[in-house]
């Protein structure tokens, strides 16, 4: 190859290239098409998801008939094997190879931010719901924007509603996922609760993915406490839930998860370790709109169990782009980019306004308390939703100062 | 040229005509990683299974240094390797005076601490989240952004990297590891230092490694953290082992089964491990040799019945 | 104690037969699995407990007779591919039979709740599981140390060629090594499962720490895989009150610098 200059090389490659291009044509998005990436969890730590999230993205899809302004909506998935690497690598193929321009989801926190750089750089839009803060915070910029109430509006409405419940219950404790969302919980629950006199008698810290909990339960049944509130997500909370049941703390002791899947992670726990549970979730299937109830309907109907958090996210997320697109009246990233920000309606959970400066949306978050075994009317009737609460994050604590341009 | 080597560049052209090009990328950055531990396991005989130690470290290293002092990709490669050789020779020196299970527990704990360290490390590697934003320079006043440059880049490296694979393989120094391989003890008794040579094979692999990595992280622009896991350490020698270890183009051919079945098959069916499973209990009851030795057994078949 | 039941599996499988078990996790998980399905046929937890092990060591002797014969003399890659593939085989089936969806299983009405032991209060569960694991652990050694299985055993680590010299079917010796490990690895996935749930996935992390276990007692070092499963244990909890992040890393270090400077193990001879 020593004849050829390294000019030589590329366009060979080029020519390789411009040979292919027409060859998996089927591969490639139409013009008329838009193409829509679910990107879940099939297999790795968060495979239990992935299924859910898929059908709760569908279903905001087959509602419209597949179809958003005139076009043709193709709606390809791939699996982000809840790894930072596979997510980022897939999507890029995804973008690249069958022209994705609208990514919703992953579902892990750490995995979403490495796609949301994948979004920044390639310029495709992308929608996420989860737990952490720098979507619209820290490492905010225009292409991505964050679907769950901020951990602000969680920890008002926990802490508000559960003191107002249980005015006397004045001694926390708390068990506290280690990485950076569930310390901003924590920085936002003592901020709350200051107002409401808590004292903190414990706030440990545990690895993500922990899976013995006996030291930490050890250390706050030593505290003496009223409370014990984790932050914690998925499998730790249903983990620690369990273990906080076997020293027998619960159910004397209340147990607040503060930032729950809901039905995903109530499942996980048998009725009796459920009992004198308080839940906060972005999501539950008795929230009362007519959008939520429609789509409880048809999910039960489907699927013949009510959707958690995860469907609802998907779903909630996907109708949003289609009403940034109705609004732009394109579909073109840029434009929905620009029409979703400031987009104000009445969506699945409640009113919904997107910040045009930060990309959250603002909304409500739910707080609900367990069920005892013999309240239940069903298997899957956990909980009753006792409040729902939507402070939005003060200014002073926004972490996104500059959202960048297009 | 030879045959094999006809057919490697030939599949180089065509690859990206077939193959989505991030997915055809990955396969020769992939099988460059491959072809380092194909030294070690099959002509060493040393199964480490530890090689994505090298394979991060020289990511990260490398990612860092591009994402904060912009280097150029020149300096980039050569640092790459630099780290991932220097890696593989800490490691290679506590690891090499072990044999058999000891051995490849031993990687396998230092790939662990390797790991945790990129886990607890958050200011550099980003732990948990990876270290996102590695840019991809310019190569030689080339911008070469576009998938298809990319893969032109990975894939004259893969070339040159085989290249100098073969001249290692049927070195001198090539003969007297694969002497260690099938007898460690006459090699010893031949004079050799055993250990020495199990170092530079470590070394020689580990650099190998380093380049995988650096080139990893350009195509993502990012260091997942699983970059450095001791998963991707058992892919490698998983992918190597279908291919067939032990012979030059087993990691090859091992590299693209691996990572074109698992791309194509996970978008088609959710519980595409299992598959894997099946290959790999398939491979080893049926096909030890992998498919190099099935192309060998087919060869023969048809050199018997015609 | 459970690191201990899962070490001591781990160790006869890695002595015995010379094989590096990557299928300990999985079928540490199908232990688990196993009882909450047989509770759900039976509605009785200590039958349930006393037939998943033996369900898992029956998986056992098919691995062995289908898979790991043919392998003696392969070389630790392919049997390292071959397990693996077997875990991943597991756990996908797993996934298939049972969901990805973790699973509740509560411990039998009389051990709920927890023992107020003065200084702290325990569950009693764990109470039960630490003296049961002391049992079966005392069993093993009993097993071990003093019969003729035991001792069969115990020399076909030392020295395979003499064992089968002396007329005992090697083949049977390694069979029952492995069943015998993988109803260890059994129970200890019954067992635990009340405590920390069921997923797919719960073998992953057991299969680590069964491996430090074996490394630290030396290979094939039956005896010192109990100790070194109970220091493992107690070392993770300590480390866990001071420094939780490094509660996992602690013990791989351990595993390194043992392995560097005591290939032998902590309480090996040899």
């Amino acid at each position: 190859m020593s004849g050829l200059s390294r000019r030589d090389v590329v366009k060979l490659g080029s020519a390789a290239a411009a040979f292919g291009i027409g060859f998996p044509t089927v591969l490639r998005a139409q013009p008329k098409e838009v193409v829509m990436l679910g990107l879940w969890s099939f297999t790795g730590a968060f495979s239990d998801v992935g299924p859910v999230l898929d059908r709760g993205m569908k279903l905001a899809l087959e509602e419209r008939g597949m179809k958003v302004q005139s076009k043709t909506i193709k709606y390809i998935t791939r699996d982000d094997e809840t790894k930072a690497g596979s997510a980022t690598r897939r999507a890029e193929e995804a973008v690249d190879s069958d022209g994705a321009k609208f990514i919703i989801g992953p579902w892990s926190s750490g995995v979403a931010l490495a796609v949301s750089e994948v979004a920044k750089r390639k310029k495709v839009f992308h929608y996420f719901s989860g737990g952490t803060e720098d979507i619209s915070g820290a490492r905010c910029h225009r292409y991505s924007f964050q679907w769950a109430a901020s951990p602000y509006t969680a920890a008002k409405t926990v802490v508000d509603t559960f003191m107002q419940a249980n005015p006397k219950a004045k001694r926390w404790h708390l068990l506290v996922a280690d990485y950076a969302f569930g310390w901003s919980v924590e920085k936002y629950i003592k901020e709350v609760g200051k107002g409401h006199g808590i004292e903190f008698v414990g706030a440990d810290r545990h690895p993500l993915g922990e899976r013995e909990f006996s030291n930490y339960v050890t250390k706050a049944a030593g505290n003496k406490p009223d409370v014990v509130a984790m932050i914690n997500f998925g499998l730790d909370a249903v983990t620690g839930a369990r273990e906080i049941f076997n020293f027998g703390l619960t159910p004397k002791v209340p147990l607040i998860l503060t930032w729950s899947s809901g039905v995903e992670e109530l499942v996980q726990l048998n009725p009796e370790i459920r009992e004198n549970l308080w839940v906060g979730s972005n999501f539950y299937y008795t929230a009362d709109t007519p959008i939520a109830r429609e789509f409880v309907k048809s999910y039960q109907a489907k699927f013949g169990n009510p959707p958690g958090y995860a469907p609802a996210a998907a779903y909630g997320m996907t109708r949003m782009t289609l009403a940034a697109m109705d609004k732009a009246k394109s579909t073109e990233v840029a434009d929905v980019v620009k029409a979703l920000e400031g987009l104000e309606l009445d969506d699945l959970v409640g009113r919904m306004r997107v910040d045009a400066k930060t990309h959250q949306t603002l909304r409500p978050y739910f707080f609900m308390r367990c069920k005892k075994k013999d309240a239940m009317k069903g298997p899957m009737d956990f909980a009753d939703i006792i409040a729902t609460g939507s402070t939005p994050l003060p200014a002073e604590y926004a972490a996104c100062k500059d959202i960048g341009s297009l | 040229m030879s045959r094999a080597w006809l057919v490697t560049l030939a599949t180089v052209v065509l690859l990206p005509v077939f193959v989505r090009h991030t997915i055809a990328t990955e396969i020769w950055i992939f099988a460059i990683f491959g072809l380092g531990l194909n030294l070690l396991m099959g002509y060493t005989g040393l199964l480490s299974f530890g090689q994505a130690t090298f394979f991060g470290a020289a990511a990260y290293a490398v990612g860092y240094l591009l994402k904060h002092y912009a280097i150029n990709v020149v300096l980039a490669l050569a640092i790459g390797v630099a780290v991932g050789a220097a890696s593989a020779a800490l490691v290679g020196y506590l690891c090499v005076q072990r044999s058999g299970l000891y051995f490849i527990m031993l990687t396998f704990a230092l790939n662990q601490m390797f790991y945790f360290t990129a886990y607890q490390w958050t200011t550099v590697t980003g732990g948990e989240d990876g270290m996102p934003g590695v840019p991809r320079p310019e190569v030689l006043g080339l911008d070469i952004h576009a998938p298809l440059a990319y893969y032109t880049v990975v894939a004259l490296l893969f070339v040159l990297a085989l290249w100098i694979m073969r001249r290692i393989v049927e070195s001198p120094l090539g003969k007297i590891l694969q002497s260690i391989r099938d007898n460690e003890l006459r090699a010893e008794a031949l004079g050799y230092n055993v250990p020495r040579m199990k170092l530079v094979a470590f070394v020689l692999g580990g650099a190998f490694a380093g380049l995988a990595g650096v080139l990893y992280a350009m195509l993502f622009g990012i260091v997942p953290l699983e970059a450095i896991g001791f998963v991707f350490s058992g892919n490698v020698v998983f992918a190597t082992l279908i291919g067939g270890s032990g012979s030059l183009y087993g990691p090859v051919i091992g590299s693209f089964v691996f990572i074109w079945l698992s791309e194509s098959v996970s978008a088609i069916w959710a519980r595409w491990p299992l598959l894997l499973g099946v290959a790999f209990v398939v491979v080893v009851l049926f096909l030890r040799g992998g498919v190099v030795e099935a192309w060998a057994r087919y060869r023969a078949w048809r050199h018997a019945s015609g | 104690m459970l690191y201990a039941l899962m070490g001591i599996g781990l160790s006869i499988i890695t002595g015995v037969l010379n094989i590096p078990n990557f299928a300990h996790g999985a079928l540490f998980a199908l232990g688990a699995y196993f009882l909450v399905t047989l509770i759900q046929l039976l509605g009785n937890f200590w039958l349930a407990l006393l037939l998943a092990p033996l369900g898992v060591g029956v998986i056992g002797i098919v691995i062995e007779y289908g898979g790991i014969r043919p392998l003696y003399r392969a070389g630790h890659d392919y049997q390292l591919l071959l397990t693996f593939g077997l875990s991943l085989i597991v756990t996908e089936g797993i996934i298939i039979v049972w969901s990805p969806v973790g699973m509740s299983q509560l411990p039998p009405p009389i051990l709920r709740g927890g023992v107020d032991l003065g200084i702290t209060i325990y569950p009693r569960y764990r109470l039960f599981v630490m003296a049961a694991a002391a049992l079966l652990v005392l069993g093993a050694w009993l097993f071990l140390e003093r019969t003729r299985y035991g001792a069969i055993m115990r020399a076909g680590i030392e020295d395979k060629e003499m064992v089968s010299l002396l007329g005992i079917d090697i083949h049977r010796l390694f069979t029952a090594a492995f069943a015998l490990g993988c109803v260890l690895a059994g129970i200890a996935g019954a067992l635990t499962a009340p405590i920390r749930g069921l997923n797919p996935w719960m073998g992953v992390d057991m299969l680590g720490i069964a491996f430090v276990v074996v490394a630290l007692a030396g290979l094939g070092n039956l005896l010192g895989s109990i100790v070194a499963g109970l220091l493992v244990g107690v070392a993770q909890s300590l480390v866990a009150l001071v420094w939780p992040e490094a509660s996992v890393a602690v013990i791989f270090g351990v595993m390194t610098v043992v392995l560097l400077v005591r290939p032998q193990g902590l309480f090996g001879i040899r």
